[in-house]
């Protein structure tokens, strides 16, 4: 740590030496160093059973704050995975254990998640609006789906019972889990394989009793069971790709600029407060500006201005320094103008 | 205080400046402090090991610990555990093992071989669902039998639901702005010295912070928003509904609706008898706009036994006096630190253990410009000249300072007063209603405080006490000369 440090203090770059997290919004792991990162982490269409001790969260109709009331159009759940741990030893392999399912969920290789959606911008700090869940890198080469394939004495751990997450130990930086299925206790470990798009896995339960890794010829064992579980090439996954080489300035696009750069978590569309001031309503209207006397009219110049300069006129009410000045392309400043003209009207 | 003569006689001030006058600098310092270069200082919590090594939760998933150092950029930090998913809530058990409450669940990380770092994790709490929102963080207190209390935060709607939730979904709870679609959002929850936990108080919206204070009272602040007309500051008690609805779709008492939301919507009368009012309503404006973690001054401190409310949208710590009147908290609040080189995204607070340092974790990650670090304001000696203590009196209130005030305060024409009312509901914060200007005269004073009568003193209004800035007999500047104090009860 001291030799760390010392490099630190001499500005050099930190992942090649250090394990603590940046600002890199793709961080990565090593084979002697693993990196495990607990947030919310992609789903990969899993299999719905899978998630047998999960509940389904359900779509719900928009609800405007101001009315204090339901308005027309709907919120749909998004594909995540809420309580389970992301691995990575570097490009070598990747993995998602659930918390909740007490399970592998998925394995992939080449790269671990990329955070830009949750993280957001070292400058700008936002998350993206509604889509904030990190993205794959990499090639998925197993996914699980219907019953958990470890099976004891020839049952699967999801019939043995409710199954209860305890908790993880480290070895040499790797992680061991320990759970249980009913009453009995387990522990699983995922681990490199030297063979391409796959890992080895060891399970163990107290005695000797039969484990079995279900599909797999030969994965089996009394007490404690190691198997390498191969998969193929599945999927490939490149990471976040923001909205861009837009060419021509529109409303639609400003649309899910507003969403990309996190604009919605401030300002709502609907005329109703929030942190910030609404940009629903707003186009065409008079608005009160701290330290001004008389109101300004919200013109396209105006609204220009306050996403390129949010300090030049601070709605009363509403803190200075609070929202980031974004530098964006002009194409990117027109798009944003143009959605917020579109919403110069309710809906 | 030697310093201080010095450099009064180097500048040669002493016939305009008194020997004793103390100005902030000379009271507080505020510093700075640095994280190893390249790591975001998204500070989710803080806390002290009883051999002084300071812990700091960052939000990417790393704990980072160091021994602090006089020079704030000197600290020797290490890495002690990594993998919580956004820890807002920290407990040091000792310089080898802490407790973090992190989206999921509340995690005990032990090293256990004796190299520094963590290397065992173990769920020591749960039972609270996780909706796939990013909203829904935790906080944590002692509750001083080896338990805690755990504040756990709503979800946004300015962010979605998994499609798969941690724990049973419900459909009512789902609705509105801030929403409580899963298990416990927006209560604070008890765990036992085994991590059994058990609902103790419902309607919270976020509160970002919980204390339970020397004398075992527990306070936990909120954000201005939807049912929260501004920041409140609660007195938090064992089965009390603290008014935000969505909640109480996981309270089996709650019987009058399927969907708490609309039917206070409804029924806005019968709301305002049924919840818990603030111990302290705190202007959102002109005092706090986002209360972070309660802390009390401690022993020695110029106000110790007040509470600290770190500000997590300004650059600001609010100052807050409680009193009880018969069965009822209320008090007053004034700025401790406004400005003066603090940053914002203040939301965690610890003092060292001898008292003389204020560490302040900083973080607002996911809303607007990043505002984060972590700062300590250290106690130099002098006390400043400032408002002492605010409380109510029954037709008025005493206001009592620190320092010796001039005639000036001692005069009716110094002092004006107005109040509000403010009523929470479904819109994102409420502005202050029923504005009324009050009479003032001051009753009695004497070298250190006056006496207010304030015509029309009532109950359920904020009072805003003004007056001007002015310097102590001794020269000392006045370092706020603005309170509130929210009456929910006038003495008789």
């Amino acid at each position: 740590m001291r030799k760390t440090l010392l490099l630190l203090c001499l500005g050099l770059p930190l992942h090649a030496a250090d394990p603590l997290i940046t600002y890199e919004n793709r961080p990565m792991g090593s084979v002697e160093k693993p990196m495990l990162l607990r947030s919310y982490l992609p789903d990969p269409d899993i299999d719905d059973a899978v998630f047998s001790q999960h509940d389904t969260g359900r779509k719900v109709s928009k609800y405007n704050p101001e009315k204090g009331a339901d308005v027309k159009g709907e919120v749909v759940p998004i594909a995540g995975i809420a309580a389970g741990i992301g691995v990575n030893f570097g490009p070598a392999l990747s993995y998602v254990f659930d918390t909740t399912e007490c399970r592998l969920l998925y394995t992939w290789q080449g790269g671990f998640v990329d955070m830009t959606p949750y993280w957001g911008d070292k400058a700008k700090g936002s998350r993206v609006s509604f889509g904030y869940v990190p993205q794959l890198v990499g090639t998925l080469f197993w996914k699980t789906s219907g019953k958990d394939p470890i099976e004891l004495n020839g049952k699967s751990l999801t019939d043995l019972g409710p199954r209860v997450y305890t908790g993880y130990r480290l070895v040499k930086g790797v992680p061991t889990y320990e759970f249980k299925a009913g009453q009995t206790p387990f522990t699983l470990t995922v681990t490199p394989s030297d063979k391409p798009l796959a890992c080895t896995v060891t399970v163990t339960t107290p005695g000797d009793g039969t484990l079995t890794w279900k599909g797999i010829d030969g994965a089996t064992g009394k007490g404690t069971m190691t198997l390498t579980l191969a998969g193929s090439d599945i999927g490939k996954f490149e990471g976040y790709k923001p909205v861009n080489n837009i060419t021509k300035a529109t409303s639609e696009t400003g649309e899910k600029l507003f969403l990309q750069y996190g604009c919605s978590a401030c300002h709502s569309v609907d005329g109703s407060k929030n942190h910030g001031p609404s940009v629903g309503l707003l186009f065409g209207h008079e608005v009160e500006i701290d330290g001004l006397d008389k109101p300004v009219l919200a013109d396209r110049d105006y609204i220009l201005e306050s996403i390129k300069a949010p300090n030049a006129k601070v709605v009363k009410g509403y803190p200075p320094n609070y929202m980031p000045p974004f530098g964006l392309p002009d194409v990117e400043y027109d798009s944003l103008v143009l959605y917020i003209e579109s919403l110069a009207k309710p809906e | 205080m030697k310093s201080i003569f010095f450099h009064i006689g180097v500048l040669g001030a002493l016939a305009v400046q008194p020997l004793h006058a103390a100005k902030f600098n000379d009271c507080y310092k505020v510093e700075s402090i640095d994280l190893p270069s390249g790591v975001p200082p998204e500070v989710g919590a803080i806390d002290f090991a009883e051999d002084g090594t300071l812990f700091v939760v960052l939000r990417r998933g790393d704990v980072l610990k160091a021994t602090p150092t006089s020079d704030p950029n000197a600290f020797d930090w290490k890495l002690f555990a990594t993998g919580f998913d956004n820890g807002c809530g920290l407990d040091v058990i000792s310089p080898s093992k802490i407790r973090v409450t992190q989206m999921a669940e509340m995690t005990e990380a032990e090293d256990t071989d004796g190299d520094a770092s963590a290397d065992k994790f173990m769920r020591f709490a749960s039972g609270w669902g996780l909706s796939g929102n990013y909203h829904e963080t935790n906080a944590l207190t002692r509750d001083g039998k080896s338990g805690y209390f755990i504040a756990v935060g709503t979800a946004s709607f300015s962010g979605p639901t998994f499609e798969h939730t941690l724990g049973t979904f419900s459909d009512a709870g789902r609705r509105g702005r801030n929403y409580s679609s899963v298990k416990w959002k927006g209560w604070v929850l008890h765990s036992d010295a085994k991590g059994n936990i058990t609902p103790w108080a419902s309607g919270f919206r976020m509160a970002n912070g919980i204390y339970q204070d020397t004398k075992g009272e527990l306070w936990a602040g909120d954000n201005q928003g939807d049912w929260k007309a501004t920041t409140p500051l609660y007195h938090v008690e064992k089965g009390h509904f603290y008014g935000h609805p969505s909640s109480l779709v996981w309270d089996p008492d709650f019987k009058k609706s399927k969907d708490p939301l609309a039917y206070y919507h409804d029924h806005l009368d019968e709301y305002n008898k049924d919840r818990t009012y603030a111990a302290v309503e705190i202007p959102h404006m002109e005092m706090n706009r986002s209360a972070g973690e309660p802390m009390e001054f401690p022993k020695g401190n110029h106000f110790a036994g007040q509470l600290l409310l770190p500000d997590n949208n300004g650059e600001r710590i609010t100052r807050v006096m409680v009193e009880k009147v018969g069965d009822t908290w209320q008090g007053a609040c004034t700025h401790f630190i406004d400005g003066r080189g603090l940053h914002s995204g203040n939301h965690r607070a610890r003092f060292t253990a001898d008292g003389k340092q204020l560490y302040i974790g900083q973080t607002v990650r996911g809303w607007g410009a990043p505002a984060e670090g972590l700062q300590r304001i250290t106690f130099l000696g002098p006390v400043p000249f400032d408002i002492d203590r605010v409380s109510i009196t029954k037709d008025g209130f005493k206001v009592s300072f620190t320092q010796p005030i001039p005639d000036k305060l001692k005069d009716d024409k110094a002092w004006e007063i107005s109040s509000c009312t403010y009523q929470s509901k479904w819109t994102y914060g409420s502005d202050p209603e029923n504005k009324k200007d009050h009479q003032v005269k001051v009753a009695t004073s004497d070298a250190k405080s006056v006496t207010l009568k304030v015509d029309g003193l009532d109950e359920h209004r904020v009072f805003k006490i003004n007056f001007p800035k002015c310097d102590s007999t001794d020269g000392s500047p006045l370092q706020n000369n603005l309170a509130f104090y929210t009456v929910n009860k006038v003495p008789k």
